[in-house]
């Protein structure tokens, strides 16, 4: 029988193996696009790597989060690493998401912009950067200790806002995403 | 939809054995029977018989309503990589209103912090004995019996569910309390749980006592005495020093009155690290409005005027259709 324990670090393994390989390709594909170091000719390539791994990471994701929370000790969500790993995980899924979508309604053209190419490949990093600092937190939460402990970063803060600031956030961001879309079908 | 099925297949097969494979991460402490805190223990069909040793060790004689201390201790441990082993304090074995409040006692604590019949104790790499010490107090007059068992998974993978008890109860008389017996009054409820740091003040509410004297040690540790005050007339306070550390401190009172001289039996104190509490409802909360945020703030800072993606997206992997 395979425990919870175990099924978390292969499931954890291939979320932040398919990110990093996301990350790098997206810096990869940020250097193609703005024709650095001759790599113009391996934008397509950098490009279609990046996607897809961060598709596999996102899909790995939620096994991760599921199996996470079976092997966790106690009940419900009771250390103020554990909280800022969701919000973390919460912000990387949502930027991951968003870069996606981005190139799946804008096709190729995202890297012939000069701000798209750069947010693009910035926003792809970023949502690489917060999966490795959330997976950081999982490190320091089981073991005491993580690479990224040397930025000294507040992990034991717990950033909350009041419930009535994050329903106005989802009814903007709801807002936002309806008027893109009627934008679309415009 | 193929593509979705056989995803939807594959991922179904790794979440199959993890939700299979019963509580590996215990149920937690609670009032259980016999092998019922945790399903498949108590199958007779599935569970194995553990090799750890379970004795129980309980004062021959009780008296009725007053507090006695009755330990589960258990040796040649075995246990699963994650160390977790799961005690019980029963009044018999048939898996059936078998608890000791079936009996009539009450538990007033338990050594690992709570007021439960079942605990899971966390046994260190290389510990081979734990004993879990009740306080209770004791049912009506009678003979009564007490029993101890374990249950816990194993080390091989095999993910079989191990059973123990012990081979022989142990008995109790419960007597009538002596009309002058020094002793607690039935309504002094001991503190079990505090922070590390922290004082704790003890009042004593007693009967038929003219004097205390207070002792508390760590466990394993010397005996240290403490000043205990008069109050009031049957009442007395003393204090309990800090710990630096989360620890089981132990307490007791040898009372002196004109009956025959009375200790109590050792009271366990466990402080903890203050415990860290969120409203959860909020954090999920904010955590949806995050993900919403970051991904509705990064496809507008993406956004852009119509354009001609023809040419791109007839060969474009990602976006096959040319979706727009």
């Amino acid at each position: 029988m395979v425990s919870a324990g175990t099924l978390h670090v292969v499931s954890t393994e291939l979320t932040v193996g398919s990110f990093a390989m996301a990350g790098a390709a997206f810096l990869l594909a940020g250097f193609a696009s703005h024709d650095l170091f001759g790599m113009r000719r391996h934008l397509n390539l950098a490009d279609n790597v990046a996607h897809f791994a961060l598709v596999f990471g996102l899909l790995a994701m939620p096994m991760a989060i599921i199996t996470g929370i079976q092997a966790s000790p106690g009940e419900g969500v009771d250390h103020p690493l554990l909280i800022n790993k969701m919000l973390l995980a919460s912000a990387a899924f949502g930027l991951a998401f968003g870069v996606l979508l981005t190139r799946r309604w804008q096709g190729m053209e995202v890297w012939s912009d000069h701000w798209g190419r750069r947010w693009q490949a910035l926003g792809g990093m970023a949502a690489v950067g917060l999966v490795l600092t959330t997976a950081s937190i999982g490190g320091t939460f089981t073991r005491g200790e993580s690479l990224l402990d040397m930025f000294n970063l507040p992990y034991e803060h717990v950033p909350l806002m009041p419930m009535w600031l994050s329903g106005l956030v989802i009814v903007v961001a709801v807002t936002q995403f309806a008027m893109m879309r009627q934008n679309r079908t415009a | 939809m193929k593509r979705q099925t056989v995803l939807l297949v594959v991922l179904a097969l790794l979440m199959t054995p993890a939700l299979g494979s019963a509580n590996p991460n215990g149920v937690g402490e609670g009032t259980f029977d016999a092998q019922c805190g945790g399903a498949c223990h108590g199958d007779a069909d599935m569970n194995a018989s553990s090799m750890s040793v379970v004795t129980v060790l309980a004062p021959s004689v009780a008296y009725e309503g007053l507090l006695t201390s009755v330990s589960v201790s258990v040796s040649s441990i075995e246990t699963t990589t994650s160390g977790l082993l799961g005690i019980f304090l029963l009044s018999d074995l048939s898996g059936a209103e078998d608890t000791p409040a079936d009996d009539g006692w009450t538990i007033v604590s338990n050594s690992e912090g709570g007021t439960e019949n079942y605990v899971e104790a966390l046994i260190e790499a290389g510990q081979t004995e734990h004993t879990v010490t009740w306080t209770l107090r004791a049912p009506t007059e009678g003979n009564y019996a007490l029993q101890g068992a374990i249950h816990h998974g194993s080390q091989d993978g095999s993910g079989a569910p191990f059973f123990g008890a012990s081979l022989e109860p142990s008995l109790v008389e419960v007597r009538p309390v002596p009309e002058d017996l020094p002793r607690l009054a039935t309504s002094f409820e001991p503190p079990t749980q505090r922070s590390v740091g922290e004082t704790t003040t003890v009042e004593l509410v007693t009967e038929f006592v003219d004097d205390v004297s207070v002792e508390w040690r760590l466990v394993g540790g010397e005996h240290q005495p403490v000043t205990a005050s008069k109050t009031g007339e049957a009442t007395w306070t003393f204090d309990l020093p800090p710990s630096l550390q989360p620890v089981v401190l132990e307490w007791r009172v040898h009372l002196t009155g004109e009956g025959p001289e009375q200790t109590t039996p050792w009271f366990q104190l466990r402080s903890q690290e203050p415990t860290w509490t969120v409203d959860e409802p909020t954090a999920y909360l904010q955590s949806v409005a995050m993900l919403l945020a970051f991904m509705a703030a990064f496809m507008s800072l993406q956004r852009r005027g119509p354009r001609d993606a023809e040419n791109h997206t007839k060969t474009d992997a990602f976006n096959p259709g040319g979706e727009e």
